[in-house]
């Protein structure tokens, strides 16, 4: 191995000249991307809702643009609904919402979109293919969390899901899109409005009574459900008979 | 003899290599790119300096990711943007503080008696660094450093990178062109280089030691700033593979002419010779809260080894000359020359190094729990000139510097990290170097071998304020490496260092590191 490097290593003017190949080859790239943007000032406020979403989002909401984060830290918005994207862009923005992370990720980075930019992330993150379920690894558990999604908790009072994002978890208008999202964030935001980190009268009251348990179980049923109704059938706890 | 004393000479000189590159300490993370963009350093960093996926995509972008509006932002006749400025200049300051407790009182260099040596040092500061750092224009960023350093109590150019960067809209090709001065700084993993773990390096013995003490280590770890300059394009594909090709020159700080390398032998133990080529392939794949790296690098290096003040072959040619001229060896020997003193530079005994690396890090990045594993195992063969060999030397006077044509040299690191909250945290380190034997080389007992751990504990109430609690344990460090026992050497008539062990070399440091 050493012997074979060697050899191509060793060769200097075969070395000089990729590099200069290279340099070309960036020069070049450089060149062509320049003349591309040339009539788009470089001001964050200026650019265009695609380009942010590209240039900005992309960097933790989905590397490709497409609105699909690989960590639990970050949300997946494919498939959003466009006016919750928009309402919390704009709580982001004036920072109103305070939860550890945004605070850390999303209340500098928001800060100075313009409404028009905010209305076209929206637009941009609705209009991408949404994410669905998966059959859960644990039907027990996600059996737990169905009854309470879909029916609450009496004593004490936690408040079925269901009610306001839908069975299949779709939400509507300012009322997020649950289903597809990960677990771990989920579970985080549940945390955030129990200990009302995450400020929202609703939702703080909804779930003010929830448990650990209860959040693991909830959110085990919620990340198996498709957001569609015509799709609905990954749900691990229908075939558990016992479960009401 | 002569060219054997400073033949040994030249080996210490870059054995002790990697303590020149002490304007190289850390640098991590800096506010600029947090007031640049509006994100809180765990968007970047773990800990600092180590690096989320998110802190690498925002590198390979070129640092020029921002919410800052510019202060000026021309648009002239044709439409061509003239000038882009931002508000804020990304400037930091950063400072470093470390107090040494060593185990064994360590060698005063000024005097035969280790009586007069302290078990304690305390570096006020260690490094204070002032850093410009972040987007230039929209396609350009940048990382300068200037550096004071405690130690050598003069301020130096310190870390740079420039580098232009640009993608395609699904990035799925992100594409950039570096110029930096210290090879790896470029990179965006910590298992190898710059900005390997552990990263908090205060002065221990290693540092400044009698006769230019200092470990082991493959010579692509000294080839930092002051030393090496380069320019380099890469590739981002599909979010996943990096690849690199960078070349290499010799850029010693406060040299002269680019060509007059003869001037630049006297420091880091030689010059390194035309072009340097460094390669690197790197494969990252992210699931949920998990990052997993996989990487190899290559460097190639013709290197000029120093002796003394000149080049091995500018000794040879001047001992051939002086022969012709009439003098003996002996008077040689004694420092009689015929041989003018300015010299065109020629360069003619080089060493040719190749050195292979293979990096992993494996990271949980979680709501909570911050775990890294990550290291790098490299193996250096370098091919010493015939001229300078024991076995090929042929000049009448003087002697060969290396006991072998080719000597090869392997080091292991690895470390794990754990951070609780990114406010308690601690780190587990291992590292072995082996190798050939090469007395004349390594002097000694010929072995390049050592062997120590390094244990950490962090407490980090800010992100930008750490506490550290370091331990180093050392099991191996052969003779030519110790301070007690180049000091023995140095001072063969005093009392001297009894029963030398690697463990006399254990420190421990309690340092703060800041930077806003």
């Amino acid at each position: 191995m050493d012997g074979l490097l060697m050899k191509k290593l060793t060769t200097h003017s075969l070395t000089v000249s990729f590099s200069i190949g290279a340099i070309a080859l960036a020069c070049t790239l450089a060149g062509t991307v320049r003349a591309a943007d040339i009539s788009l000032p470089p001001d964050p406020g200026a650019r265009s809702a695609t380009t942010l979403a590209s240039w900005a989002c992309s960097k933790c909401h989905g590397a490709s643009a497409n609105g699909i984060s690989i960590s639990p830290l970050f949300p997946i918005l494919a498939g959003q609904n466009p006016i919750y994207i928009s309402e919390q862009l704009k709580l982001l923005r004036q920072h109103y919402r305070a939860d550890p992370h945004a605070r850390a990720f999303m209340w500098g980075i928001s800060n100075k979109l313009t409404d028009e930019q905010i209305q076209g992330l929206a637009e941009y993150f609705a209009a991408l293919p949404a994410v669905s379920g998966k059959p859960s690894d644990n039907p027990a558990l996600a059996a737990k969390g169905k009854d309470i999604y879909l029916n609450g908790v009496k004593e004490p009072k936690v408040v079925k899901c269901a009610q306001c994002h839908g069975e299949v978890g779709a939400g509507t208008n300012n009322v997020p899109r649950l289903a597809g999202q990960h677990k771990g964030y989920l579970a985080l935001q549940l945390h955030y409005y129990h200990t009302k980190l995450r400020e929202n009268k609703l939702m703080n009251r909804n779930v003010a009574n929830i448990t650990d348990d209860q959040i693991d179980a909830v959110v085990e049923y919620i990340s198996t459900l498709s957001g569609t109704e015509s799709h609905d059938t990954t749900s691990a706890g229908d075939d558990d008979t016992s479960s009401p | 003899m002569r060219l054997l004393r400073l033949g040994a000479m030249a080996s210490m000189c870059l054995l002790g290599g990697s303590a020149l590159l002490l304007l190289s300490q850390p640098a991590s993370a800096v506010p600029p790119f947090a007031r640049q963009t509006g994100l809180a350093c765990e968007a970047c960093h773990t800990a600092p300096p180590e690096l989320t996926p998110f802190g690498r995509r925002f590198k390979l972008n070129g640092y020029t990711l921002t919410t800052r509006p510019p202060l000026v932002n021309d648009i002239d006749e044709h439409k061509r943007n003239t000038v882009w400025l931002t508000d804020l200049p990304g400037i930091a300051v950063l400072a470093q503080i470390g107090y040494d407790h060593y185990d064994r009182a360590p060698p005063d260099t000024g005097q035969p008696y280790p009586a007069h040596a302290q078990s304690d040092s305390y570096q006020f500061p260690d490094q204070f660094s002032l850093v410009y750092a972040g987007a230039v224009t929209d396609k350009v960023g940048a990382w300068l450093q200037l550096t004071y350093n405690g130690q050598g109590g003069s301020v130096g150019v310190d870390n740079i990178d420039i580098r232009y960067s640009d993608h395609t809209f699904d990035n799925k090709w992100v594409w950039g062109v570096t110029a930096n001065n210290y090879v790896t700084f470029q990179d965006v993993w910590n298992g190898f280089g710059s900005y390997s773990l552990p990263n908090f390096n205060t002065v221990t013995l290693w540092s400044g030691g009698v006769g230019g003490a200092g470990l082991s280590g493959p010579i692509i770890n000294t080839f930092g700033p002051g030393i090496v300059a380069g320019l380099g394009g890469y590739v981002w594909f599909n979010d996943s593979l990096y690849f690199e090709f960078s070349e290499y020159h010799s850029s010693f700080a406060g040299g002269g002419t680019p060509t007059a390398d003869s001037t630049n032998l006297g420091v880091n133990g030689g010059v390194l010779d035309k072009f340097a080529p460094y390669t690197r392939l790197a494969y990252e794949y992210d699931w949920g809260y998990h990052s997993a790296e996989i990487g190899a690098s290559a460097m190639y290096v013709n290197w000029i080894p120093s002796v003394g003040y000149i080049s091995a072959q500018q000794v040879l040619a001047q001992n051939a000359a002086s022969l012709a001229s009439g003098l003996t060896p002996t008077q040689i020997a004694n420092g009689q020359s015929a041989y003018a003193t300015a010299q065109t530079f020629n360069p003619g005994a080089v060493n040719r190094y190749t050195d292979l690396t293979l990096d992993w890090q494996y990271q949980y990045n979680g709501q909570h729990n911050i775990f890294s594993f990550l290291g790098h195992v490299t193996h250096e063969r370098q091919q010493n000139s015939d001229q300078l060999t024991a076995a090929t030397f042929t000049s009448p006077v003087g002697g060969p510097i290396y006991s072998n044509g080719t000597d090869t040299l392997t080091q292991v690191l690895a470390t794990a990290e754990y951070w609780r909250d990114r406010r308690y945290g601690g780190l587990v380190s291992f590292t072995r170097t082996t190798g050939t034997y090469d007395p004349l080389a390594y002097g000694g007992n010929g072995s390049p071998a050592n062997q120590y751990e390094v244990l950490e504990l962090d407490y980090m109430p800010w992100l930008n304020f750490r506490f550290i609690l370091q331990y180093n344990a050392y099991q191996v460090v052969a003779n030519n490496q110790s301070p007690f026992n180049l000091s023995n050497n140095a001072f063969p008539n005093s009392p001297g260092f009894p029963n030398i062990k690697a463990s006399d070399n254990n420190t421990w440091i309690v340092g703060l590191w800041m930077d806003y």
